[in-house]
């Protein structure tokens, strides 16, 4: 049973928030939807759940146009960002409602809820009001009304975003450890995210959206490896990518007085308004390296974020421990520059170090 | 904060309070033990006198009471359920949306008692446009003379009246419900109409609640439209109990006698407003 899309558009005001979107989603796998904020992604989910409907397109699931089925009959399940419940019902209530909505067996809604709660560790919460809950906890509730119904689709729009960070951890964890139990052999998964660290530990089939449109379809280790663009690395990458206008000639890749050597899979390249593309972690501290200034300098849990300038060439590097540097301090770095993206002047990708796209 | 002559400040609240609340209660109280009435005017004592007999010698009162109670619920939960309706379907997304929640308050906005005059225009049983109308088919039943049918009347009028204002709070109610249950129940499989049932429903049972309260409290004073359209009549038919203690009291002067009606029917408010009050609680909040 496929969930096939053809050439849907929404466009509510005066920019399109999804335009010319198709893919086709088997059961059984996990889709994980790339963007940022405001991509599109929300208004995707939403037009498969039937909140919304597109202005141009068509949707088919198993063969049937969905679109012309009501949302209560569609059959899919959603986890939004905001913990959403029902206020006026308790712990077991909420889980039972998607049940309760069909003509189903005391008996066998009181199985179901219990199975559901305790495949998201609440048992023992049936009893609780949902505003006595935590976020964390909420966010589980309204997952494991997801769950309880067995829907085709499942949908999560970025279920993990409001949460702290160490809880979001925990979820989405416990998010794979779920997709991978037997869960997902007939369900189509749609796990949307701004996250790319929580995209490649999903591992599945990602499709970068911006702008409303596709960027990018292909597996989690494709879109790392062969960005097809650098918006897509852009949108890929945390910290994004870093950019370095730069020249290659001669073997040498020549930016703001800095000769490097050029590595096989970039020294064939010749033409005008080459972009080099490098992740912040393909940078390092060296002493022998070349002088940057520091511009600011960012903790974040064991990681430094180092924002460094020289010229008009502004770069960011992490690493892997807790440093302190102080603004207008001078620093040497290295590039491993066989690491290196190059991308033409339109944003195209001219050369990958992890070989040629697909053609 | 600790001021020495702050209690001082509470006087001027506390002086009207005093001036147009608890002076008057005690007052009624004591003229209600006093035989005061047109012959012998005066704040004598004759000791619960005008309680013997308005609970063993005075079925009217109670006639009257339970005549009121059956209007008061039945018009109240009329305007609740039309009230309801109208709130709803002006809440979602409708063409002229704004046009029609200005149309369902001008009711609210007209004075009762011209209306009223208006209302006993309409349904007169020879001039009225509504027999006129009727006559065509071969009916011209007796709105306002008819026992029964004069009650029907008195309904209609109080609905019209007041739905409106039941509307104004449902809507502003429905108005400040959370999107996201909705959302939710949608994807849930509830269909529009179990979602009303199961969803909105239950979220609106504080306002109801405090609604359904409002409006009792203020059908349960019904008087003015009683008094216009048929003066309680015919007979004591539509006559209810603030029409029938101001019948006593304004127009016979019986002053002690209306009093301990008026503290007696005081009393038994407050009880069963109380009472309906937790019932409904209990009923629609499951706590």
């Amino acid at each position: 049973m496929d969930l096939v899309a053809n050439n849907l558009s929404y466009k509510p005001d005066d920019q399109y928030h999804l335009k010319d979107v198709s893919f086709n989603f088997k059961e059984g796998n996990l889709y994980t939807i790339l963007g940022r904020t405001l991509s599109g992604k929300t208004t995707l989910l939403k037009t498969i759940a039937g909140l919304l409907t597109p202005d141009s397109g068509e949707i088919e699931f198993d063969g049937k146009n969905f679109l012309k089925i009501p949302v209560w009959k569609r059959n899919v399940a959603m986890v939004y960002q905001q913990f959403i419940n029902y206020p006026h019902l308790n712990v077991f209530e909420n889980i039972a409602f998607p049940l309760k909505q069909r003509k189903i067996d005391q008996s066998i809604i009181n199985e179901k809820v219990m199975d559901a709660l305790k495949s998201v560790g609440l048992l023992g919460y049936e009893n609780r009001k949902i505003q006595e809950l935590s976020g964390g906890q909420q966010q589980r509730v309204s997952l494991a009304r997801s769950l309880v119904k067995n829907a085709k689709i499942l949908l999560l729009d970025e279920p993990l975003v409001n949460l702290d960070y160490k809880l979001r951890e925990q979820l989405r964890d416990e998010f794979k450890n779920l997709f991978s139990k037997g869960l997902a052999d007939e369900t189509i998964l749609i796990y949307s995210t701004t996250d790319p660290r929580e995209t490649m530990e999903l591992n599945g089939e990602v499709i970068v959206l911006d702008e409303g449109k596709v960027l990018q379809v292909g597996p989690a280790k494709e879109i790392f490896e062969n960005p097809n663009s650098l918006k897509v690395a852009e949108i890929s990458n945390d910290p994004p990518m870093n950019i370095i206008e730069a020249k290659i000639s001669d073997n040498q890749i020549r930016f703001e007085g800095i000769d490097v050597e050029a590595p096989q899979h970039l020294n064939k390249l010749t033409e005008d308004g080459l972009k080099i593309g490098l992740r912040s972690s393909d940078i390092e501290l060296n002493e022998n390296g070349h002088e940057f200034e520091v511009e600011l300098a960012e903790i974040s849990g064991s990681e430094t974020l180092l924002h460094l300038k020289r010229g008009d060439t502004k770069i960011i590097v992490s690493i892997e421990e807790v440093l302190n540097f102080k603004i207008h301090d001078k620093v040497k770095i290295n590039f491993k520059i066989d690491r290196a993206y190059a991308f033409y002047a339109d944003g195209k990708l001219a050369s990958s170090p992890f070989g040629s796209l697909n053609g | 904060m600790n001021f020495k002559h702050k209690y001082f400040f509470l006087f001027p609240g506390l002086f009207v309070l005093i001036g147009i609340l608890i002076f008057p209660i005690i007052f009624v109280v004591r003229l209600s033990l006093s035989g005061w009435n047109s012959y012998n005017p005066g704040l004598d004592f004759i000791g619960l006198d005008n309680y013997i007999r308005l609970f063993t010698d005075d079925p009217r009162f109670w006639e009257s009471f339970f005549r009121l109670s059956f209007l008061s619920v039945t018009t109240v939960v009329l305007q609740y359920v039309i009230g309801f309706a109208l709130a709803h379907m002006v809440w979602k997304d409708i063409k002229f949306k704004r046009f029609f929640r200005v149309l369902f308050l001008v009711p609210m906005m007209t004075t009762p008692v011209i209306m009223t005059v208006i209302w006993r225009t309409f349904f007169h049983e020879s001039l009225g446009p509504v027999n006129d109308i009727l006559s065509n088919f071969g009916f011209s039943p007796k709105w306002l003379t008819d026992p029964a049918l004069a009650k029907f009347t008195v309904i209609i009028v109080e609905v019209w009246q007041w739905t409106p204002f039941m509307f104004l709070l449902l809507l502003a109610g429905l108005l400040s419900l959370p999107k996201e249950p909705f959302l939710a129940a949608a994807i849930d499989g509830a269909s529009p109409v179990r979602k009303f049932i199961y969803v909105t429903f239950p979220l609106m049972a504080p306002i109801s609640i405090g609604a359904i309260i409002i409006r009792l409290i203020e059908a349960s004073k019904i008087m003015d439209t009683v008094y216009v359209l048929t003066s309680g009549g015919p007979g004591t038919s539509t006559e209810t109990s603030s029409f029938y203690i101001f019948i006593k009291g304004l127009r016979e002067f019986q002053m002690g006698y209306a009093a301990s009606m008026s503290f007696t029917y005081l009393i038994i408010m407050i009880i069963s407003l109380t009472i309906i009050a937790k019932v409904l609680t209990k009923l629609l909040l499951k706590e």
